[in-house]
């Protein structure tokens, strides 16, 4: 026997849990409860639904039958299809590859995070004392002790991306800590990531149940729950809203990146996809539901937390003023009291008026965050104020790396498995491949670990991918409604599956998934030009927190760069394919009349 | 006579009294946050609690200055408010007139601190002395930071995991060498008896054909 076969899944239930892996990552966890926020509350999940079925799910099954169906990674299926594609699955390799890049950055934070969770008194609850041990550092002091271990001793991050400064070390170690766990997933290929996947897809779901006791049962965590999910209808109205759906839902389950086409190419030939393709869906939208519920509630408790501390500063401010005794202001009768006061002594009022916080409970609850502010910042605040908060920082930092790691299994094997189907590294052993992508990562990676990368990962992890992918998959879908042609899609199906594809799935590939592409991609881009310079959050040391600032002109080149080197390999390639094609037939031509001469 | 010494008692006090005022160059405020700290088990403030500071500040005094003959009258208290805070001043023990400085009181009130705290059953923040800071302890950092070592740990358990798999498919892959060139060596005379009638070895493994079930369930 010649070659070897390709490797399989050991049975379906590993490829359905590593899409599952995949798909929900920590964009579940961060980033819908805060499009839920902004958009509407419980309303926000009509315009999520719809989207699910009008793209989410018709795409997913895109994929999954295209790679089953040609069994190679992105690159080979896409030039299957048609040799001038190649570009596309070349675009989802090099898109692919930017993630890897700044992806693992989140998962070398886990790591410091859990590794700083074993510790009796949390670092991020108190802020460290200055030299002088006079009061704690400035910085603490005027932002928040989380807010200062995250930036300060977790980034050291400088005033703004062109300032740089030295590497972490803990930083760049735990990024070393991060590849090498990676490099273990997938050193055999999908004989490893088969077997991992079990836990990373499954123990995430452990942890948010825990975490859904813990939350209801902490204080004022209804509070939360009830003002998020009450839906404000009015948001439906707004355009933006169903973007954003469109948009959440796209990138949630991971499509264009080639990690889909490279988990298919690995199944049997008849394997039933479709219903596959569903349920995973499903799943992944149930997550994001499910977490938003247990991030609301985490959101209720912090906000009833520091409503409570500040009226509670509020009652002390007062006693100390007017030294009234002490049980005479409660928590219920601040505001009254507030008022009694300033009509009886309105001098001395007016002298702490400054002084005095509006404490609001509706505004606390009101600060939406998303991204790896909430994950860092705003849970391990909630989390240093609940009891036994170590044990509960572990928990979550574990889960926060599950899912990061899980996603990195898929991010690596749509980039290992196009690389394999080539013939020149057929004779490189598996372990050899994966390392050589593995350490190549890393070093590229070190760069986010400096004190400006900070700033970096932010711009990767903007325009790295967005955009790219809506072309990637706008041409997909394009390419295989009409270019392939529905016919013989449907054909190859039911040769697969058994059955065709009813008309639903025929309608949402032919009309309606490339309309809303269509409509996202210009919808983007437009944003893109009526937004100005591209703006980025830089921290400032001295006010104690973030301010924006515009990327200086070399930035701004590389976000062009970052954009423009995914989405040009489609045409590139189709150029080169086409000048190769034309270079062959005029050899062929030329042998032709050779051999008439001969005879 | 008694009214004599009447008489001159109401003045001192009256003169200890102008001593201490509200805002005195060389008082301190105190204030008590009894029910704050102690909740359920909080004690009322009453003559005796107040007997009982102005004993320990005696006493704080005391260890500061090295013996001196400091006693409770050398301390005086004045407006007092309910929420329990006071000002006070110190005296000199030989001459009642004269004030002792703020910055010695300060000292004496940093020295005996925790003395003074435990006595009320408070701490640094529930029995303050408005000006004069707590001495604030930088928390115990040992020596190799704790995390380093929890790393270290994770790191040596997945550079073994590697180490295991990659030794353990480097080990099979030697095995299936020597099986195959043991097979080899019976499989070459058979094909040189069958020329050109071999299978075609470069050719693909075609999936469509494999005999699997027609339809794979979940």
């Amino acid at each position: 026997m010649g070659q070897e076969a390709r490797p399989n899944w050991d049975n379906p239930v590993q490829f359905v849990l590593a899409c599952v892996s995949y798909a929900v990552g920590l964009g579940n966890v961060w980033r819908f409860p805060y499009l839920c926020q902004m958009h509407g509350g419980g309303g926000f999940l009509i315009p999520y639904l719809i989207m699910l079925v009008l793209e989410g799910i018709p795409l997913f099954y895109l994929e999954l039958a295209i790679g089953q169906k040609m069994s190679l990674g992105s690159i080979g299926a896409w030039t299957a299809i048609s040799p001038y594609l190649g570009g596309v699955g070349l675009a989802s390799v090099v898109t692919s590859l930017y993630l890897c890049l700044y992806y693992n950055i989140i998962n070398a934070w886990s790591f410091w995070y859990l590794f700083h969770s074993f510790q009796s008194v949390l670092p991020w609850a108190e802020c460290p004392l200055n030299s002088n041990q006079t009061g704690p550092i400035e910085e603490c002091d005027k932002a928040t002790p989380t807010q200062y271990f995250f930036y300060r001793e977790t980034l050291n991050i400088s005033p703004s991306i062109e300032e740089n400064g030295g590497i972490h070390t803990g930083q760049a170690m735990c990024l070393l800590l991060a590849w090498i766990l990676t490099y273990l997933f997938i050193v055999k290929g999908i004989k490893s990531t088969g077997k991992v996947v079990y836990f990373t897809a499954i123990f995430p779901y452990v942890v948010l149940f825990i975490y859904l006791i813990r939350g209801f049962t902490l204080h004022g965590a209804l509070n939360g729950v009830v003002y998020m999910f009450t839906p404000k209808l009015e948001q439906l109205a707004n355009p933006t809203t169903w973007i954003n759906a469109a948009t959440q839902i796209f990138f949630s389950l991971g499509l264009g990146f080639g990690t889909l086409i490279a988990f298919a190419s690995y199944n049997e030939y008849h394997n039933n996809f479709e219903r596959q393709a569903i349920i995973v869906s499903i799943i992944n939208c149930g997550t994001s539901i499910f977490a938003s519920i247990v991030t609301f509630s985490i959101y209720g408790f912090k906000a009833t937390v520091n409503y409570e501390n500040c009226l509670e500063r509020t009652r002390v401010l007062l006693l100390n003023t007017f030294d009234l005794a002490e049980d005479s202001i409660n928590m219920d009768n601040v505001f009254e009291w507030i008022e009694k006061l300033n009509t009886t002594y309105p001098v001395q009022f007016a002298e702490i008026a400054n002084k005095l916080e509006g404490c609001n409970l509706e505004s606390e609850l009101d600060t939406a965050v998303e991204g790896t502010g909430l994950a860092f910042i705003v849970y391990s605040e909630a989390i240093k104020n609940m009891p036994v908060s170590q044990l509960w920082s572990v928990l979550y930092f574990f889960m926060l790396l599950l899912l990061g790691m899980g996603s990195m299994l898929g991010n690596v094997t749509a980039i290992i498995t196009p690389l394999r189907d080539f013939k020149f590294t057929s004779n490189i052993s598996d372990e050899l491949l994966n390392g050589i992508v593995c350490v190549f990562c890393l070093l590229l990676g070190l760069g986010f670990t400096t004190t400006s990368g900070n700033y970096w990962f932010v711009m990767f992890n903007d325009y790295g991918a967005n955009f790219s992918l809506l072309f990637v998959v706008l041409i997909e879908v394009i390419a295989v409604s009409y270019i392939y042609g529905i016919k013989r899609f449907e054909k190859d199906i039911e040769d697969m599956l058994g059955h065709r594809p009813n008309w639903y799935w025929k309608i949402m590939w032919a009309g309606v998934s490339p309309l809303l592409l269509v409509t996202l991609f210009i919808v983007y881009i437009v944003n893109y030009i009526q937004g100005g310079t591209p703006t980025y959050q830089a921290w400032n040391k001295e006010l104690g927190k973030s301010e924006v600032m515009e990327y200086p002109v070399y930035g701004q080149v590389f976000i062009g760069l970052l954009m423009v080197s995914s989405v040009g390999c489609v045409p590139l390639t189709a150029l080169y394919v086409y000048c190769k094609k034309r270079k062959h037939g005029n050899h062929h031509t030329r042998q032709r009349t050779v051999n008439t001469v001969s005879t | 006579m008694l009214g004599q010494i009447f008489v001159l008692l109401c003045l001192s006090s009256a003169w200890a009294q102008q001593l201490c005022m509200p805002e005195a160059s060389d008082g301190y405020k105190v204030r008590l946050s009894i029910n704050t700290a102690l909740g359920d088990q909080a004690y009322v403030w009453n003559e005796n609690e107040m007997f009982l500071f102005r004993a320990t500040l005696a006493f704080a005094m005391r260890s500061y200055s090295g013996g001196q003959d400091y006693n409770v009258s050398n301390i005086v208290v004045c407006a007092e408010t309910p929420r329990v805070s006071f000002w006070f001043v110190v005296t000199a023990p030989l001459n009642s007139s004269r004030l002792i400085d703020r910055s010695d009181v300060e000292e004496a009130v940093r020295k005996s601190r925790n003395r003074i705290n435990s006595a009320f059953l408070l701490t640094d923040r529930s029995l303050e002395f408005i000006g004069i800071p707590p001495i604030l302890t930088a928390p115990v950092t040992p020596d190799t930071p704790q995390w380093l070592i929890v790393f270290g740990v994770v790191m040596g358990a997945v550079g073994a995991g590697i180490v295991v798999l990659l030794v353990t498919s480097v080990v099979e892959k030697k095995r299936k060498k020597n099986k195959k060139s043991g097979d080899e060596d019976i499989e070459e005379e058979p094909r040189e008896k069958t020329e050109g009638n071999g299978f075609a070895r470069d050719g693909v493994y075609n999936m469509s054909f494999s005999d699997d079930d027609p339809v794979t369930q979940m």
